[in-house]
């Protein structure tokens, strides 16, 4: 290769890791604890078969992500910064509200599932949930984000353990390659149709709109680049969607033909011990403490944000408690709360987790709406809006997202009505 | 008191009694401190946008509604004129600075005043009340009153036309009178705290109405952490002017931090002279004399004359960092003495150098840490301290502004201590409980109803609904006690005698079971009053007692224990400390909790 060539080479890759990140990591985030008990309960209960369905959710999810990626691009502002301008304060207080509720079970989800893998370690949850809290606190407080991002970024390749747990599991290629292809969806019951609707509304996440659009900000990413940090969203939808489905792979490999039935992540790794051997049930139980942590570092510190970013206060993990009072409680009030919560003897996990994911279903439409709406104010991005081809996919998403929500909702709250 | 958030969607009415729109938004002309009222905008029922003169239609205005003095008829509409500023569409809502108290901030809502016939703006709303009415004036009220019941107000924070410079509007076509105060024309040391708030989109839009001298200013003003990110968002044309205006060391300090392709990049399009210097100054180790030192000094030798000084002075060393040191320096450069810009002037300008050098002098090594530099300087009071290697040559300089970054830097580290939450006695219950900022109750009550939610899937007794509650005054207590020992540390330093320690730590001990028994009795109380089993009232009053004394206890010893080694580094590390007590508290007071509730339990 000659050097220009070579140089050329260099200068383009550098180009690409300083404008990656962002997308990637809020992706990886996405197999959370919820995420991954959801996945593994997907392929317990109905092996193979629910497979397809994360190939329409990929794109749902890409195009989601690549809208609010795009907004910060060419905007330079976050998601609520946009809401609070457009729509005043009324409607962005009640969305902060709802969304600090929702993070605030996710958070709540998080510790669980730290405190239920590392339980299967022989870690006391005594002394794994305070030193969780104290990890996460200080890694945002004491380090600078450049750092901060590196560290996820470096953690997000520990995921490669549900890889690695789902090949050992040793799937039926071709039954799971025949199943997606052509999806077995005649004569399912009722229940294969809520567990889909909760694995799309566990994908699909509203916080990680607002903390990609504000990563974007925070780096400066420029309309210039905007195509690299479009790859980059699409690289990290794209692997959260491969990790997702080695997860169900493992677990509908091993646990599904035993007819084990399991309601949280941790079962999971339990149970695949016998089936598949130890080291993929040690391997699953780590990547299941790490994506618990690293969710649990990443949602209090975007709440915090969004919340101070949407209200006008001084937010950022460099001001004091006296410069950034609301910041500061939200963000310590959080991780403390949530970690007491979970500490409480005898607190149910599995209710926490469960009730997470309805929220979680319920906000997202609302904030792809709003998110929506804004994507196409010319008058705010420019020749950037969408096309019209393009607004009825996205359109389309939502609708997926939203009716998916509903179908969850209603199957939970009147779980007669659908004979769940 | 006119609002704007209160008068945005009333109706218009005309001279006939006839609704004929809804208010949207308000224009000003912005020429005045307190800019008249221009004009009225607002949506016809068809929601077509319509643009009316204040002064020629709008006879009556009030919070609800504006009635004009002409019918519908005879109406004549008009345009937003260039030097005319929308208050919804340009300022509500809207991110802008001001100027005055120097920090970005969010326009909650805008209050107007009637004077002479005329609505006049007097500012913006930027804080918690004008937030409050935004959401719903019926909040407002309601927390007004509740204030009130405290003997408290909710003051209204107001920013005046004149000390605000908006962010988004780019309002330098707008004709602005002579006492709108403009962020650039700030000190560069103010102007970097704002920018260091705002975007990298925000920075750049402020950076482009700003010459290379303010940029250079501002930047070098800037925390070290941002300043290289800046710095990278300038092509490298720009970059490499701006970099070259800079003091080689502040230059040097931000190149270092630069990605090696960047750096080099930069180096090559910079002057040969300043890439030079830089790049010398880049050999140095971080944090040390070398690193701090500027290479700019003026050098002269024995035998020139005063006379032939001051004309180097005004000549080729006019534009040196700091004159009024004059190091005198042998052959290569090896510094012999000093001479200053008060001996030059007194003295006859015939006079020769050797006959007025000073030569004891103060001098710093290369490789000297930066700290024991700044201490030498501020205990001699020394403008500059020249620095030199091992053979005596003089290799530069610490000016005084350099040596107060890094005492600041030390400063601040303290300083974070003293004000994350002041050290306070374990006994001063009373002014403990009045002074714990209120989120803590509001994250309790929240702690607590989450609890009682998930309670509809648990059916074990009440008794995580107590410990809910108390949970967040166990890590409030722990994050006191935190501050209170390190609080210690920085008064005391490291000395304290043994006996000293001994009646302290029996004070604080006794404090602490005082205290303990006093929150065991309460807990007891208020478990007793919720008509608990006294099994389980029994447990956690005793569990909270226990914490209490458990956090008092480590409160005494902490001080002593974290004098153990090196004491800067505890104080550079307190919220470490104090998260640690943090998280330590609420595990014995959980692990307590759990362990009684099993032994009284049976």
């Amino acid at each position: 290769m000659d050097m220009t060539k070579r140089n050329k080479l260099r200068v383009r890759l550098g180009l690409f890791f300083a404008v990656v990140g962002p997308g990637i990591i809020t992706a990886m985030v996405d197999n959370d604890a919820g995420g991954v008990t959801t996945y593994s309960i997907a392929g317990a209960s109905f092996g193979y078969s629910l497979l397809w369905a994360l190939v329409p959710i990929t794109v749902a999810l890409i195009v989601v992500q690549e809208m609010a990626s795009r907004l910060g691009v060419f905007t330079g502002k976050g998601l609520a910064d946009l809401i609070r301008e457009k729509w005043g304060i009324r409607v962005t207080f009640y969305l902060m509200i709802a969304l600090l509720v929702v993070n605030f079970a996710n958070t709540l989800a998080e510790f669980a599932g730290w405190a239920a893998s590392l339980e299967l370690f022989g870690i006391n949850r005594y002394v794994s949930v305070p030193i969780g809290a104290f990890i996460v606190w200080i890694m945002v407080a004491r380090g600078n984000y450049k750092v901060v991002e590196k560290l996820f970024l470096i953690a997000s390749t520990i995921y490669i353990t549900y890889i690695l747990s789902g090949w050992m599991a040793g799937p039926d290629w071709g039954q799971a390659v025949k199943e997606i292809l052509v999806p077995p969806i005649a004569g399912q019951p009722t229940q294969y149709w809520i567990t889909m609707v909760g694995v799309i509304g566990t994908t699909i996440a509203p916080w990680m709109q607002f903390y990609q659009q504000s990563s974007i900000v925070e780096k400066g990413i420029k309309p210039k680049e905007y195509k690299l940090a479009a790859i980059d969203t699409v690289i990290g939808c794209v692997l959260a969607v491969v990790v997702a489905t080695f997860i169900t792979l493992a677990c509908a490999a091993t646990l599904h033909p035993a007819g084990i039935n399991i309601q949280f992540a941790e079962q999971a790794a339990k149970a695949l011990e016998p089936l598949a051997g130890k080291y993929a049930s040690v391997l699953f139980a780590i990547g299941l403490a790490n994506a618990s942590l690293f969710a649990a570092s990443i949602l209090p510190l975007s709440t915090a944000y969004t919340i101070s970013e949407g209200m006008g206060w001084e937010g950022g993990v460099s001001k004091t408690r006296k410069q950034a009072p609301g910041f500061h409680a939200i963000y310590t009030g959080m991780i403390v709360v949530a970690a007491a919560i979970i500490l409480i003897p005898g607190v149910p996990l599995i209710p926490v987790i469960f009730g997470s994911q309805v929220m979680n279903g319920v906000l997202m439409p609302i904030t792809a709406y709003f998110a929506l709406q804004l994507v196409n104010d010319r008058r705010l991005i420019g020749d950037a809006v969408n096309s019209k081809r393009y607004n009825v996919l996205a359109w389309g998403c939502v609708a997926f997202g939203g009716l998916g929500s509903a179908i969850m909702v209603t199957s939970m709250v009147f779980p007669a009505l659908l004979g769940g | 008191m006119i609002y704007l958030t209160r008068m945005l969607g009333k109706p218009v009415v005309d001279a006939a009694g006839d609704e004929i729109g809804i208010i949207s938004d308000i224009a000003i002309a912005t020429g005045e401190v307190f800019p008249r009222v221009t004009a009225l905008a607002f949506k016809g029922p068809d929601k077509t946008p319509l643009m009316l003169s204040w002064r020629k239609y709008v006879a009556e205005f009030d919070n609800e509604r504006i009635v004009l003095n002409a019918a519908r008829p005879d109406l004549r509409f008009s345009y937003l004129q260039p030097d005319e500023v929308l208050l919804h569409r340009d300022l509500l809502n809207k991110q802008i600075v001001d100027t005055q108290g120097m920090k970005v901030v969010r326009v909650n809502d805008l209050k107007l005043s009637e004077s002479r016939n005329q609505l006049r703006l007097l500012g913006a709303e930027v804080g918690a009340r004008g937030l409050l009415r935004g959401i719903s004036p019926a909040l407002e009220r309601a927390v007004e009153r509740v204030a009130g019941l405290f003997g408290r107000t909710v003051p209204e924070d107001i920013i005046a036309w004149n000390y605000m410079d908006l962010l988004e509007r780019d309002l330098s076509s707008v004709k602005l009178s002579v006492t709108h105060k403009r962020l650039h024309e700030l000190h560069p040391a103010d102007m970097a705290d704002i920018l260091e708030k705002l975007t990298p989109a925000q920075r750049a839009k402020v950076f482009e109405h700003l010459d290379d001298d303010q940029v250079a200013e501002t930047i070098s003003e800037m925390e070290d952490d941002i300043q290289a990110d800046v710095v990278e968002d300038f092509s490298d044309q720009r970059a490499s002017d701006i970099l070259e205006i800079m003091d080689p060391d502040d230059a040097a300090d931000i190149i270092g931090d630069l990605p090696y392709d960047k750096a080099e990049a930069l180096l090559r399009l910079m002057g040969v002279k300043e890439a030079r210097q830089v790049r010398k100054l880049l050999g140095y180790k971080e944090k040390t004399a070398g690193g701090i030192m500027t290479p700019e000094v003026t050098t002269v030798t024995e035998e020139a004359t005063v006379q032939e000084v001051i004309e180097h002075l005004r000549g080729a060393a006019a534009e040196n960092e700091n004159i009024y040191y004059i190091y005198v320096v042998g052959p290569k450069r090896v510094l012999e003495g000093v001479i200053s810009l008060r001996d030059l002037i007194v003295s006859a300008p015939d006079t020769r150098i050797a006959d007025i050098v000073e030569r004891e002098l103060f001098t710093a090594g290369v490789d000297d840490d930066q700290e024991q530099v700044a201490d030498m300087m501020s205990k001699y009071d020394l403008l500059a301290l020249p620095v030199v290697d091992e053979a005596g040559r003089l290799l530069g300089m610490v000016t005084v502004d350099d040596a107060l970054d890094v005492l600041d830097e030390e400063a601040a580290e303290d300083l974070a201590l003293a004000t994350g939450s002041a050290p306070a006695e374990v006994s001063a219950l009373r002014g403990w409980l009045g002074r714990g900022p209120q989120w803590i109750i509001a994250w309790a009550v929240y702690g607590v109803a989450v609890a009682g939610l998930l309670r509809l899937f648990w059916d074990r007794p009440a008794l995580f609904l107590v410990a809910a509650a108390f949970l967040p005054l166990a890590v409030r207590l722990s994050e006191e006690v935190a501050s209170h020992a390190l609080g210690r540390l920085i008064e005391r330093g490291s000395d304290e005698a043994v006996g000293v320690f001994l009646r302290r730590f029996m004070v604080d001990v006794a404090a602490g079971a005082a205290l303990g028994v006093i929150s065991g009795l309460v807990a007891l109380a208020v478990l007793q009053a919720m008509r608990q089993p006294i099994a389980v009232s029994s447990a956690l009053s005793l569990s909270v007692g226990l914490t209490v004394l458990a956090l008092a206890i480590v409160g005494a010893i902490l001080p002593s224990v974290l004098t153990i080694g090196d004491t800067g580094r505890w104080r550079a590390s307190s919220p470490l400390v104090t998260a640690l007590m943090g998280a330590g508290g609420a595990m014995v007071f959980m692990s307590l909790t759990a362990l009684l509730q099993n032994a009284f339990g049976k």
